[in-house]
């Protein structure tokens, strides 16, 4: 397999400390792809949009925190529930091998995705063998 | 309930194209629908044949009944929603772009594929008045509720 598993995923899923809203709080599903020279960390966060989504990076800590409004009034009455709304939150622990200065990250139609471009040390090097 | 063993994405995608699995899975699905009819006949949010399905909610009030799917990462030009009888059916497909097709994945947690979820309306729904809206991944519909079914007051006269 890959030779740097630094990008695992925090086991403990502690809301963050601003936290104000009451309501829960959701482990968005998350997909970790290695592409040649990035990272890309995937969350499907249905619900929030582009301004309330907070992405932040401190002491080799990635936090995703989106929040999502409620979608319906409270004294809603409902047929079916499947899903609950509330604030997306999860974080990861970043190795020095990500240039953490140049993190990005984009979002469309619910889908936030992070690039973490990868340290010029720890990028793929072909190295020439002479005759 | 069968058990399918987990099939690598590339793979799946070229079952899917054979016709003898198309209706297998159609059949299985057949089955499992009727099992679970006592439950509304609702389809769960992963099915037996590893596909995966959005999750809903429908809510109730004195105009309208709104059916709400969490559908992340689907474009709205990939959903279907189509209305037949006293049913809702909403389906479509999440597509994995090229790009990241059989890459490393250190983690895999989101699932790809088409998905097809039937939802019982109840009674009263007006079927040719339907909106729907699509923001930031979540999929909003609104069933008007015919004149007729909205709940009239009848006032209870006093004789004499």
């Amino acid at each position: 397999m890959t030779r740097h598993t630094n990008l695992a995923k925090t086991a403990a899923e502690t809301p963050p400390a601003e936290r104000t809203r009451s309501g829960r709080c959701y482990r968005p599903n998350v997909d970790i792809i290695e592409l040649a020279d990035e990272l890309l960390v995937v969350a499907d966060v249905p619900g929030a949009s582009s301004e309330q989504i907070d992405v932040k990076f401190e002491d080799g800590q990635l936090t995703i925190h989106a929040h999502v409004p409620e979608r319906q009034p409270e004294d809603t009455e409902y047929l079916l529930r499947e899903y609950g709304v509330g604030d997306y939150y999860r974080t990861f622990e970043v190795s020095e091998a990500v240039d953490s200065d140049k993190i990005s990250a984009e979002y469309a139609d619910g889908v936030l995705t992070l690039h973490l471009p990868k340290a010029e040390a720890s990028k793929p090097r072909k190295i020439a063998v002479k005759t | 309930m069968s058990l399918i063993p987990w099939r690598s994405k590339q793979r799946e995608n070229e079952q899917a194209q054979s016709p003898l699995v198309a209706f297998r899975r159609e059949m299985d699905r057949l089955f499992e629908n009727f099992f679970r009819e006592p439950l509304w006949g609702l389809q769960w949010p992963f099915s037996e044949t590893g596909q995966w399905m959005p999750a809903v909610d429908v809510a109730e009030n004195d105009r309208e009944v709104t059916v709400r799917a969490e559908v992340p990462g689907i474009e709205p030009k990939d959903l279907n929603v189509s209305v037949s009888g006293n049913q809702l059916v909403i389906s479509g497909e999440k597509k994995q772009t090229e790009e990241r097709t059989g890459k490393d994945y250190y983690h895999s947690e989101i699932r790809f594929g088409s998905f097809r979820r039937i939802i019982p309306l109840p009674e009263g729904v007006d079927t040719e008045n339907v909106e729907a809206e699509y923001a930031n991944g979540v999929l909003t519909l609104r069933l008007k509720k015919s004149a007729t079914a909205a709940p009239r007051r009848i006032e209870v006269k006093t004789k004499g």
